[in-house]
């Protein structure tokens, strides 16, 4: 990978009382996301209650291994503090606890041209640029049968 | 009781039109009835959408151009999602006996002011983006673009299959003296255009403008009292959410799978009764998505569709005789409404499909979006 100069600052997280609990995790460098804790169903984006079966929901870590659903690799500065680091690959990240059960997110630790759909990722904490937030990359893993 | 179409104004196209949403919604606005031969006071309804404050609302439109008051207003919030939904409630609001002649217009500074594809200065997102903003991951190219990529893996599309929309709709755009892009485009200068966000080229981007779109609908009672042939409202699918653009289950399929049979049942039409359809263009895989829900080919088979000439005048349908958002411009999809409005009354000039009687247009794309059938014949 290039060396990155990022010099401006990427958009920051608006928490509000429902998704708190995901960036109070990922600022302790925990991944977690809400779950019911009636149903046990995984819910994301995160809701107070749950979507399912209405049930209350808290915030639990998750193993931060899943796969490659879809990805794109952006060629273009559409959103503000990615300028130096273009091309950059975001994926749509199936994640192994549910099916269905996925977040978009950065790819780190492969070139555009090596990702693929259906590739093995493990999750990680990293900042979010020029901000006191920390979020979730995924970086690809040594294949093996899932 | 049956509502029309009965008259469509615009303004230039531009990439920087150097005036305010206002001026140009006005012009549009004033051009829809002028159309008609109605008298401009006799407008009691107006419904327009923006998206991100990006306009001016019906409130301050009417003023400036000398209504006495309305009857009835809607400023909707949506980009291109809610464009059917805001012709099927204008008609909903007539046949209601609401008000008895509704202007719909869309007037935006796409490409001078707020633009869709990008977005600038320090942001704090709230809602499910906050999760994917601090990624570099906010916009609707960004978003369609992992749909098509998923696609492609699932039926094997290609970029070239991509192409072949772009191209003919290009090829369709060269003789609308109104579209901003109207120099040909082969597949060799499609397949060497500047990568956007992989799979998406610079060619299968909607062209983002400046400019505005009305379209008068009234009842059938004064639709036979105006001077332009009625083109007539014949129904309206729709379907919003149910996912997100990260959760929707399967991004081969968009909001049309639910709102093409809604649409087909409510018409007891189907596609092959089409002759024109105007085909939301945010991206060329929106038009890719969207034939294959509304059953106009098999999964997988557009490119194939459009290669063969499927999609174009002596094909099955001519689909986006205007050159659509990509070519003609991106009106945020009420040009679409134009574009079939004019094809039904026959008079697209050199571009005019033969015999066009029946149009589908959408609008939309991923999870949120609807549609109308029109015709020239009362239904």
């Amino acid at each position: 990978m290039s060396v990155v100069t990022v010099v401006e600052a990427a958009p920051e997280p608006l928490p509000d009382l429902d998704t708190e609990g995901f960036w109070k995790a990922t600022a302790r460098g925990e991944i977690a996301l809400g779950r019911c804790q009636s149903c046990r169903r995984w819910q994301h984006p995160p809701v107070e209650r749950c979507r399912e079966c209405a049930g209350p929901t808290a915030f639990e870590p998750i193993s931060g291994a899943g796969s490659v659903y879809s990805f794109i690799v952006v060629h273009r500065a559409s959103v503000p503090g990615f300028s130096g680091l273009l091309p950059y690959v975001i994926a749509l990240v199936e994640l192994d606890e549910q099916p269905g059960l996925r977040l978009a997110a950065r790819l780190v630790g492969v070139e555009p041209s090596e990702t693929t759909i259906g590739q093995r990722l493990q999750g990680e904490i990293t900042e979010v640029f020029g901000s006191e937030y920390r979020i979730p990359v995924f970086r690809p893993v040594a294949t093996l049968a899932p | 009781m049956s509502t029309a179409i009965a008259g469509i104004g615009r303004t230039e196209y531009s990439r920087n039109s150097g005036r305010t949403t206002m001026a140009m919604a006005a012009e549009a606005c004033r051009g829809a009835v002028a159309d008609t031969g109605l008298d401009l006071a006799e407008v009691d309804g107006m419904i327009c959408f923006q998206a991100a404050g990006d306009s001016v609302g019906p409130l301050a439109v009417s003023q400036s151009i000398g209504l006495p008051e309305l009857a009835w207003s809607i400023d909707m919030n949506g980009g291109g999602n809610v464009v059917a939904n805001v012709i099927a409630t204008a008609a909903a609001a007539i046949e209601a006996g609401l008000c008895r002649a509704v202007v719909a217009y869309r007037s935006l500074n796409g490409r001078s002011g707020y633009r869709f594809g990008t977005a600038t200065g320090k942001l704090s997102v709230g809602g499910p983006l906050q999760f994917e903003a601090p990624h570099g991951y906010l916009v609707p190219p960004q978003w369609i673009a992992m749909w098509a990529k998923r696609h492609q893996h699932v039926y094997g599309s290609t970029c070239e299959d991509l192409g072949q929309i772009a191209t003919t709709q290009r090829a369709h755009a060269v003789n609308n003296p109104h579209a901003i892009n109207r120099t040909p485009l082969t597949m060799d200068d499609y397949m060497a255009g500047r990568w956007i966000n992989e799979p998406f080229r610079i060619f299968d981007c909607a062209y983002e403008i400046d400019g505005a779109v009305a379209i008068l609908i009234v009842g059938r009672e004064l639709a036979a009292s105006l001077r332009q042939p009625p083109v007539w409202l014949v129904g309206s699918g729709d379907s919003q959410s149910g996912r997100g653009w990260t959760e929707w289950d399967d991004p081969t399929q968009m909001y049309s799978r639910y709102a093409a049979p809604r649409l087909w049942n409510r018409t007891g039409l189907s596609a092959e009764d089409m002759d024109v359809a105007c085909m939301y263009d945010c991206f060329t895989y929106t038009v890719m998505a969207t034939m294959e829900d509304f059953g106009f080919c098999e999964k997988g088979g557009v490119g194939e569709f459009f290669a063969k000439g499927q999609a174009t005048y002596g094909g099955d349908v001519v689909v986006n005789p205007h050159g659509g958002l990509l070519s003609e411009g991106y009106i945020h999809g009420l040009n679409h409404y134009y574009e079939a409005a004019l094809q039904l009354r026959g008079q697209g000039g050199e571009r005019q499909v033969p015999d066009a009687k029946l149009a589908l247009v959408t609008a939309g794309a991923g999870p949120y979006g609807g549609a109308s059938v029109l015709s020239s014949e009362e239904p």
